[in-house]
């Protein structure tokens, strides 16, 4: 089994010697140029045209994030978190920011629009603030159209389709947080 | 909605699959990085030499199955004629339609056709919205850019396109970088006095409308609508524009752009109970808004005196107590026989006005009744038709165009849209 082991050790580290990390990878294309770029292409873009969006943030393109309080559950990088419920736009938590954080070298809007969600732990519905972040690099990563609440956009306070980006340097749209601002009072039956 | 700029990196192939074989590489045997196969190296190794060697059988079949093709064409292809640019038509085919992807381009497609599909593209940079003249061969976007890319100096300008060329011809610069940066939809950017003017709509949030001059191609001037936002053309110079009051402002303007007069009707728009929505069809000088819970409401622009006309169900009680509501994005068309398609979702309820709808409903407004209901092969957002003889019905379902036959009902076709992250605004040409 040791000489077995040896053996395999020579012949790798004699394969390394010789070898760039680079040309390893040029033999496999060598390979899969020959037997897999036919085949590929066609359905790769079969399967996007169908409607597999490649922003689905439930795809696993951002690795999950969690409060780790009980009474605030969910995926902070997922539309269905549920401070998300009326998200139209990119989620910050996917960016480099987070729930309540832009992301660096973005700059946070201080007009905003605001919403309200029910939260599935307490029952409590609680006013959040979707503050855009503005002025970074978007490219539709983590991005939602969720709609709870929001209404056109004769009221443009209720409404998530406007870029959110005023009183700041640039109003190009990055991303939105989801900020509690408190619970919102129950209405009377 | 925001205007997501597309995501390129998956357009360009793995890494992987385009770098060639190592050892067989003939055409550049000392590239830096490639190792070559010699005698006193590789040959000797058990690891390389069986890659290698299938490497080489493959080369080898393949330069046999190419030397068989060759001998089948023993002359080569002549010389291509001189290099030149393609020109569309004076007057574009009605099967032709322009597809704004809200923030990253703007394509002029033919939607009639099996043939050749894409006909030109315009830039589009941020809730990019278009003009097509039917006065002027000119097509006319409203766009915003920044001097660095996401920051530096905030530009808002029209840019005017030869409609044959779509050479640059000239540009308008709207002062104040006030444009209202929501996405492409209706209301945004709106000719008037027979298409010499056009309106923009600013949002800073505070509403305003910039008059712009488009013969002379300059702006005239800005006019606040406080508490309004969007602009539908109204009346022979002018333009209404939907109030967070649930009333209706009408302004007039004179010829150089100033306000000549305002009226506003009395509250119509039910904002808290069941608001309309901000798309609308218009036939025959009147515009159709769909409400959220599914009434309709008829708007008379034709005249300087614009009337809010009575409005009228589209959904039986049958039918409104299984949440038949109207929804989507561009969710109203109508087409050149005078009836209004709308896009229906079954089972409506909070929170899903501007889902994929999987029914349109066709109504002719002069009866106020329901012509037919056409079910779609996969819910849709956007809807628009065709002109001319042959009416195709367009709907947007993700990253699909489906044109169907708006009289059966029949799917004709489907287009990919590729690249398409938000919404789709579609404008068939004239």
């Amino acid at each position: 089994m040791n000489q077995l082991d040896r053996l395999a050790e020579k012949m790798l580290r004699g394969f390394a010697s010789r070898t760039s990390r680079r040309s390893v990878f040029s033999l496999l294309g060598g390979f899969l140029a020959g037997a897999a770029t036919l085949p590929l292409l066609p359905v790769a873009r079969g399967g996007e045209a169908e409607g597999t969006s490649p922003n689905d943030p439930s795809s696993g393109e951002e690795s999950p994030q969690f409060s780790g309080n009980p009474q605030d559950p969910g995926d902070r990088t997922k539309c269905d978190y549920w401070r998300y419920c009326a998200v139209d736009g990119s989620l910050c938590s996917c960016y480099g920011g987070s729930v309540t954080a832009c992301p660096p070298g973005t700059e946070m809007s201080p007009i905003t629009w605001i919403g309200t969600c029910r939260n599935p732990a307490d029952q409590h519905n609680y006013i959040i603030s979707y503050n855009d972040c503005c002025g970074g690099v978007a490219w539709g990563r983590c991005a939602c159209q969720n709609n709870q609440g929001d209404r056109p956009i004769v009221r443009p306070q209720t409404n998530n389709e406007v870029t959110w980006c005023f009183g700041t340097k640039s109003q190009s749209y990055t991303c939105t947080v989801a900020l509690i601002l408190g619970v919102a009072l129950d209405q009377k039956k | 909605m925001r205007s997501l700029r597309a995501h390129r990196k998956s357009d360009r192939l793995p890494e992987a699959l385009s770098i060639q074989p190592a050892g067989v590489d003939v055409h550049s045997p000392e590239r830096a990085g490639a190792p070559r196969l010699t005698d006193n190296e590789g040959m000797n190794d058990m690891s390389t030499l069986v890659p290698v060697l299938m490497c080489a059988a493959l080369t080898a079949g393949a330069a046999a199955a190419a030397a068989a093709s060759a001998a089948s064409f023993p002359n080569p292809l002549p010389p291509d004629p001189t290099l030149r640019v393609e020109k569309l038509p004076a007057k574009y085919p009605a099967g032709w339609a322009f597809l704004n992807y809200a923030g990253d381009r703007i394509e002029l497609r033919n939607v009639g056709s099996d043939s050749r599909e894409v006909k030109a593209e315009l830039q589009a940079r941020d809730s990019t919205s278009l003009l097509v003249s039917d006065k002027r061969p000119e097509i006319y976007t409203a766009d915003t850019v920044w001097s660095r890319g996401v920051r530096g100096t905030r530009t808002d300008f029209i840019t005017i396109y030869d409609s044959q060329t779509l050479d640059v011809t000239g540009e308008i610069v709207l002062p104040g970088a006030k444009r209202a940066l929501i996405t492409a939809m209706e209301g945004m950017f709106a000719f008037t006095d027979d298409q010499r003017l056009a309106l923009v709509f600013n949002f800073t949030p505070t509403a305003s409308v910039t008059v712009v001059d488009l013969v002379k191609r300059q702006p005239l001037g800005e006019i606040e609508i406080p508490g309004c936002m969007l602009v539908y053309p109204s009346g022979q110079r002018g333009f209404s524009t939907l109030c967070s009051s649930g009333t209706l402002l009408n302004v007039r303007l004179d010829a150089g752009g100033a306000v000549a007069g305002r009226t506003e009707s009395k509250p119509f728009n039910q904002l808290d109970a069941d608001p309309l929505f901000t798309a609308s069809a218009a036939l025959g000088g009147v515009r159709y808004f769909p409400s959220l819970h599914g009434r309709i409401q008829p708007i008379d622009m034709k005249s300087d005196d614009v009337q809010v006309l009575p409005d009228w169900p589209l959904v039986s009680a049958d039918e409104k107590a299984a949440n038949w509501r109207p929804s989507g994005w561009q969710l109203i068309a109508s087409d050149d026989k005078k009836f209004l398609y709308v896009l229906m979702q079954a089972d409506a309820e909070e929170g899903t006005y501007k889902d994929p709808a999987g029914e349109v409903w066709v109504f002719n407004p002069s009866t106020k009744t329901r012509v037919r209901r056409m079910r779609l092969v996969r819910p849709g957002s956007s809807i628009a038709l065709t002109h001319g003889t042959d009416q195709l019905m367009l709907v947007q379902a993700g990253t699909r165009l489906d044109v169907y036959d708006p009289q059966g009902g029949a799917l004709v076709r489907s287009l990919g849209l590729p690249g398409l992250h938000t919404r789709l605004q579609m404008e068939p040409v004239h």
